[in-house]
């Protein structure tokens, strides 16, 4: 049967989850984790628990009338040895099924309950518009076909968010195939699950994982770390490429590029002033927020500067085609770009990176170890939202990597009549959950503001406390944009701002402004 | 195959009972209710009126050869009947002076549970005057401030007015409850999940909502699960930190701590409403208005759960019908208060007391908070209902009265889920109660 191969393949999944990662795998979990119902994930619990139970310590659920106190409906947990024992308190008729199997028994019980809690949260992120199986209760043992959910007032923006992000998804294939380079390819074989549509953070990692991995010439491995930048930065962008062809005129993406690299030089810019402790993930999803991060020890800050030296040839190919995330790219590189006495040490770095490229090694290592926690509790996921049809599947990254801010999907500034020359504003506004938040905006479309929303949505969610330092900057962007009318001049502009330190730059425009 | 699964697996799930649910909060709403300064005499004055009226309807078949004396016509030794309001010296009730006089520093200003006194006496008045009660009959410890009764009695020599008898005004009338209701339908009640608490044990509420959304158990148990048909939170939900609320702007990060609870509180919610109908009342610690009626939660801070057709937020206190049946209850902060200015055995005494009385809240406005309504009194209980809940109280208790013509209620003491891991279930075909509890504390 077709069930005892999926059957065997989950129980090999739990054993995997419960030895190697330690972690606790409740019914419930795993309910949701395979979308299967609660009664089907507990009677496979019990077929691991018979199977390999000796292993593991089992936990079970143990539920009836006491038999002390008739009018009581008792329902505990407790270990295997102890089961017999508890069940003597109960009348004859008790349930007993496996609640959960781990490594070992918590000694605060809290920590069944953490893993379970951790998912439940992820799927509470998610757009309300949707129902996934948290909201519609789906896999419990008993329906109730009177309970109704409204959308929770977001319908409306939510319904055009999804056309955008598949179109999103379809200039990222597109991107992706026509950046099909060897190098890429050769990234991408280490990690398998980059070609999951996991998450931004996923993909960023495994790539510079695949650049620091071994056997491959230090020279080479600084090539291919041009490459693997160029494809973060394009996803961080994505959004904004759909945007471009929204805007469809090339003449658009030429005004709009004049003006974007200081924009976004002030997002990344804000990302770097607000340090955010918490998040791991949610930070590092914005490719901006990670070269941020990066660009904290010098170490990597070389790598960095090595594609943007190496970026010259390139630009020159994806020029017309990739003009935005080009741009994009270079406005990354430049944010990181140091001081200009460093600069020069690129050049010998690049002759000889096999010491730096050593300690970038160790660092990406350290970070990849951090985060690959994070990466495999979400890898699940994705499979099982595939079945939404509803959804596109580059919403579910954007959504997984932006755990914080799943939900914001208010309706942009009107559009005002469409002009080649936008600008990019940052609005800063309250959500609907409370939290603070800036997006960008582009004056002058609509269709793009829920794209670019998106790429900075991740920048910045968590409630900032430095939002005081936006609006300056955001009138920086304009000011420095019509310094800038071309492209080249915006180049220059950025190599301009790149050559400060972010803060001190938010420091001048605010000199600028008075 | 997964979707193989899905589908043997709907075919024998359970059908959730539903039950005809009709809300009669509008009392307890505050509508367009201004405040331009008013006082609390209003709203006694309206008390007054109102127990008064029903007092004198009683009386002839209570002692209709006596007569009815106001305050100002009592007459030495002439027995009478007089009606009016309670007032109780009360030797330790706290004041704010005292904090800040320095020559009764004496008496001892740490927080009491209970300001009763053997000293305590009792003093009726309606508006023409008052008169210090004395006498055995009517005990002290028992009544409270703001009570209103029928005192059969004499003015003594020394200006009191012996007490010889007292009426109160007992159970209201009770809407007939339908009497065949051919199946078991579950109310479940709990209070006091303090979510965000230090102590609290998320565990057990998951259980909880595990157990009720037909999650846990096997067939046997979802069955139970799926003839409940409604459940009310009675306040306290949440225990935001309070010591972050200091007047001063919080930081992003303290914020967030503040708020956390309530985004935990939500997601469990939203797992209750998916499957079952859900009441939340606000209690004294939820981020609610601390005035009684307490006005229904926001439901901003509910973003998942409010988007439900079964998520309810509620007045405090509560009133509702379920299949003809009246439910009405509190987060428990009449019951305590009564607790503190009175004496009983047991919580669901206090609770029997205020249904006699025909008084949700009796210290209201005296002790416990209340908005100084002018026109009504929204905690005077006009109708008898089936149930009477309570929340957050030390233990579970339960009781069914009854009254002189008839009403059968059923009274119910929630304990707090947070401390004690016991929700209360009622059976609305018979009024039958159970508890169900709950453990996590795995012996390893």
């Amino acid at each position: 049967m077709a069930n005892d191969m999926e059957t065997l393949g989950i129980l090999d999944e739990i054993q995997a989850l419960v030895s190697d990662k330690l972690q606790v795998v409740s019914y419930k979990w795993l309910s949701r984790n395979f979308l299967v119902s609660s009664d089907s994930a507990k009677r496979l619990l019990q077929e691991f628990v018979e199977k390999q139970g000796n292993d593991f310590e089992v936990v079970y659920s143990l539920s009836g009338w006491l038999k002390t106190s008739p009018s009581t409906y008792h329902i505990r947990l407790v270990s295997a040895p102890n089961l017999a024992e508890a069940k003597k308190e109960f009348s004859d008729d008790c349930s007993v099924q496996v609640y959960s199997v781990q490594a070992c028994i918590p000694k605060d019980p809290v920590a069944l309950w953490n893993a379970e809690f951790v998912q439940a949260e992820e799927l509470f992120r998610l757009p309300l518009s949707v129902d996934n199986c948290l909201l519609d209760n789906r896999f419990c043992g008993v329906s109730n076909p009177f309970v109704k959910r409204n959308g929770g007032g977001t319908i409306p923006s939510t319904t055009t968010v999804p056309q955008v992000k598949s179109a999103a998804l379809g200039l990222r294939k597109s991107n992706s195939t026509a950046l099909a380079q060897p190098d890429q390819k050769k990234v991408q074989l280490p990690s398998p699950s980059a070609s999951l549509p996991s998450s931004h953070v996923v993909d960023t990692k495994s790539e510079s994982r695949g650049t620091s991995g071994p056997g491959q010439g230090s020279k080479l491995a600084a090539e291919k770390d041009k490459v693997a930048q160029l494809p973060a930065a394009k996803k961080a962008v994505q959004s904004d490429k759909s945007s471009a062809k929204n805007g469809g005129a090339l003449a658009n993406m030429w005004g709009r590029v004049s003006t974007k690299p200081k924009a976004d030089s002030v997002a990344a810019a804000t990302s770097d002033a607000t340090p955010n402790p918490a998040g791991n993930a949610a930070q590092i999803c914005t490719p901006e927020g990670v070269e941020d991060r990066v660009s904290d020890d010098d170490d990597q800050q070389v790598s960095i500067r090595r594609t943007s030296n190496g970026e010259g040839n390139r630009k020159r190919r994806v020029i017309f085609d990739f003009s935005d995330e080009e741009d994009e790219f270079k406005d990354a590189v430049n944010l990181a770009s140091p001081d200009p006495p460093k600069q020069k040490s690129i050049l010998g770095s690049k002759q000889s990176p096999s010491t730096l490229e050593l300690e970038k090694q160790e660092v990406k290592k350290a970070k990849e170890a951090g985060t690959k926690n994070h990466e495999r509790e979400r890898e699940p996921l994705p499979t099982s939202e595939s079945e939404k049809s509803k959804l596109s599947s580059s919403e579910m990254i954007s959504e997984h990597a932006s755990l914080k801010n799943a939900t914001i999907k208010d309706e942009m500034a009107d559009a005002a009549p469409v002009s080649p020359k936008r600008r990019k504003v940052l609005k800063t506004r309250i959500d609907e959950r409370g939290r603070e938040v800036t997006e960008v905006v582009w004056e002058g479309e609509d269709g793009e503001t829920n794209a670019d929303s998106n790429t900075m949505k991740k920048a910045d969610n968590k409630p900032v406390k430095s939002t005081g330092d936006r609006p300056p900057m955001a009138k920086k962007s304009p000011a420095l944009a019509s310094t800038a009318p071309t492209r080249q001049a915006g180049k220059e502009g950025n190599k301009k701002t790149g050559n400060k330190d972010p803060k001190q730059g938010n420091i001048l425009s605010f000199f600028k402004k008075a | 195959m997964v979707v193989a699964m899905e589908v043997d697996s709907e075919s024998n799930l359970l059908q959730r009972k539903q039950s005809l649910y009709h809300s009669l909060d509008e009392s307890f709403e505050m509508g367009k209710e201004v405040y331009r300064g008013q006082q609390y005499s209003q709203i006694y004055y309206a008390r007054l009126h109102l127990m008064r009226t029903l007092l004198y309807s009683l009386l002839p078949n209570w002692k209709p050869q006596l007569p009815v004396c106001t305050v100002l016509g009592l007459e030495e030794g002439k027995e009478c009947i007089i009606v009016g309001t309670l007032y109780k010296h009360m030797k330790l009730k706290p004041s704010v002076l005292d904090e800040y006089s320095k020559e009764r520093s004496a008496a001892p200003l740490v927080q009491r549970h209970n300001f009763t006194h053997p000293d305590d006496n009792l003093v009726l008045e309606d508006e023409s005057g008052r008169v210090k009660l004395s006498g055995s009959v009517l005990l002290p410890s028992t009544y409270v401030t703001g009570m209103i009764a029928a005192l059969h009695g004499k003015e003594t020599s020394a200006g009191d007015f012996l007490v010889e008898d007292v009426l109160e005004a007992g159970l209201p009338q009770q809407i007939e409850r339908p009497i065949v209701l051919g199946e078991d339908k579950y109310v479940v009640f709990i209070s006091g999940l303090s979510v965000g608490r230090s102590t609290s044990n998320p565990l057990q509420f998951q259980l909880f909502v595990d157990h009720i959304t037909g999650h846990l158990g096997d067939v046997k148990e979802q069955n139970i699960a799926a003839q409940i048909v409604q459940v009310v939170i009675a306040g306290n939900s949440v225990e935001v930190p309070h010591g972050l609320l200091n007047g001063q702007n919080l930081g992003s990060k303290d914020q967030s701590r503040l708020f956390e609870p309530i985004k935990e509180l939500d997601i469990l919610l939203t797992q209750i409403a998916a499957s079952i109908p859900l009441d939340i009342m606000p209690g004294s610690s939820d981020p609610a208005n601390f005035a009684l009626p307490q006005q229904p939660l926001h439901r901003c801070l509910f973003p998942g759960s409010s988007a439900y057709n079964t998520f309810r937020s509620c007045t405090n206190p509560h009133c509702f019908e379920l299949d003809n049946i009246r439910f009405l209850g509190t987060s428990g902060q009449n019951i305590d208060d009564l607790g503190k200015y009175s004496e009983a055995n047991s919580s669901i005494e206090f609770m029997e007391r205020t249904l006699r009385w025909r008084h949700l809240a009796p210290t209201a406005p005296n002790t416990l908070g209340c908005y100084p309504f002018t026109d009504k009194d929204p905690f005077y209980v006009e109708t008898c209902p089936h149930v009477y809940f309570v929340g957050n109280q030390d233990k579970f208790e339960t009781r069914l009265i009854k009254g002189s013509e008839g009403q059968m209620v059923r009274l119910i003491c929630i304990p707090r889920f947070a401390d004690t891991g016991v929700a209360v279930v009622l059976n609305i075909r018979n009024l039958e109660c159970h508890t169900l509890s709950f453990a996590t504390q795995i012996h390893s």
